[in-house]
């Protein structure tokens, strides 16, 4: 998937990645790949600055930890990241079960074609 | 690691091309930058462990991650809005400050019969009006980058709108602490007027300062 399509859904793809606990920037880069299956293209360098921005909006809080030699920023959901994530995930239903029904309205049992 | 080790890393390189690229608050910025090098160096790392040489690892870090041109526009945006947050924060809490140790003088000026000329009073209590209003629109940007941008959009000119607004609070207050230290009729009131002379000289290093790297923001 480009990464143009991607960008709309980054906010709600970060979220929900943190939603088991606390990860550090590379770590959310690669829990996004694993759990997409390698299937989302994006800069993985813009993650860093939408980290911020959600941190700013109060959904997510930081604090640094030192591993090893390095300092390491980990993030996690604050309530106001979960409420978001609840209506992130509201939302992408209602997107793809009103743009299923137009494109594959057979396949959807219950439904008048 | 020596400074020219560390430079001579293309991790550091592309770490230092970034840094050079984006203007904002030092410390967001250094922050920023700090947690995106630590993140190449991670992918950078990730490709070597699995057998890939070092050289032909950060390259393909660098591909995934984006180049500097590709990345730092979003990165600068976020720092635009910590710089114009900066700049509201700065007007916030010195605008407040300096109308308070304006109002013994405004109020009373050095005693009974010995008030501040008319003209000057209202000068004064003008540019004191400009700054509570700078400071009530700093309140507004703070809530509208903040929270309430889950919502809203943050209108585009805001932070050049935020820039102006540091620039005017920061020259209002310096005319009205001039405007009352000239006019006060004795010396009666000095440790007062010392006092808010040099607050002002603070305050307004600061909000200019911030209010000046905020048009720089704005406009990169």
């Amino acid at each position: 998937m480009k990464s143009d399509a991607v960008r709309g859904h980054l906010d709600g793809l970060l979220l929900a990645v943190l939603e088991p606990g606390p990860l550090h920037g590379y770590a959310i880069i690669t829990a996004v790949q694993r759990r997409s299956g390698g299937a989302l293209e994006l800069r993985t360098g813009t993650i860093y600055p939408a980290l911020n921005r959600l941190e700013r909006l109060g959904l997510l809080s930081s604090n640094w930890q030192s591993v090893g030699e390095r300092r390491r920023r980990c993030y996690e959901l604050t309530d106001a990241g979960r409420a978001g994530l609840a209506e992130e995930r509201t939302a992408w239903r209602e997107f793809t079960t009103a743009i299923g029904s137009v494109l594959d309205p057979v396949a959807r049992p219950g439904h008048a074609v | 690691m020596s400074g020219a080790g560390r430079r001579a890393d293309p991790v550091e390189e592309y770490a230092a091309t970034l840094a050079a690229a984006l203007r904002g608050p030092a410390r967001a910025k250094a922050r920023m930058v700090e947690e995106m090098r630590d993140g190449l160096a991670d992918a950078a790392e990730a490709h070597t462990r699995q057998g890939t040489p070092r050289r032909r690892a950060v390259d393909l870090a660098v591909r995934e991650f984006g180049t500097v041109d590709e990345v730092a526009p979003s990165c600068q945006r976020e720092l635009t809005v910590a710089q114009t947050r900066h700049t509201a924060r700065t007007v916030v809490l010195s605008a407040p400050l300096l109308i308070v140790c304006w109002y013994p003088l405004l109020a009373a000026g050095d005693g009974p019969g010995r008030e501040l000329p008319g003209p000057a009073r209202l000068l004064a209590v003008q540019l004191a009006g400009v700054a509570a209003v700078a400071a009530l629109l700093a309140v507004v940007t703070l809530a509208a980058t903040g929270p309430l941008a889950r919502r809203l959009p943050v209108p585009r000119g805001l932070p050049l709108a935020v820039a102006w607004t540091g620039t005017t609070a920061g020259v209002a207050m310096v005319l009205a602490t001039l405007t009352l230290a000239i006019a006060s009729p004795s010396a009666g009131n000095w440790p007062l007027i010392t006092f808010a002379c040099g607050l002002t000289a603070v305050a307004h290093g600061m909000v200019a300062a911030s209010a000046r790297m905020c048009r720089v923001c704005a406009r990169t």
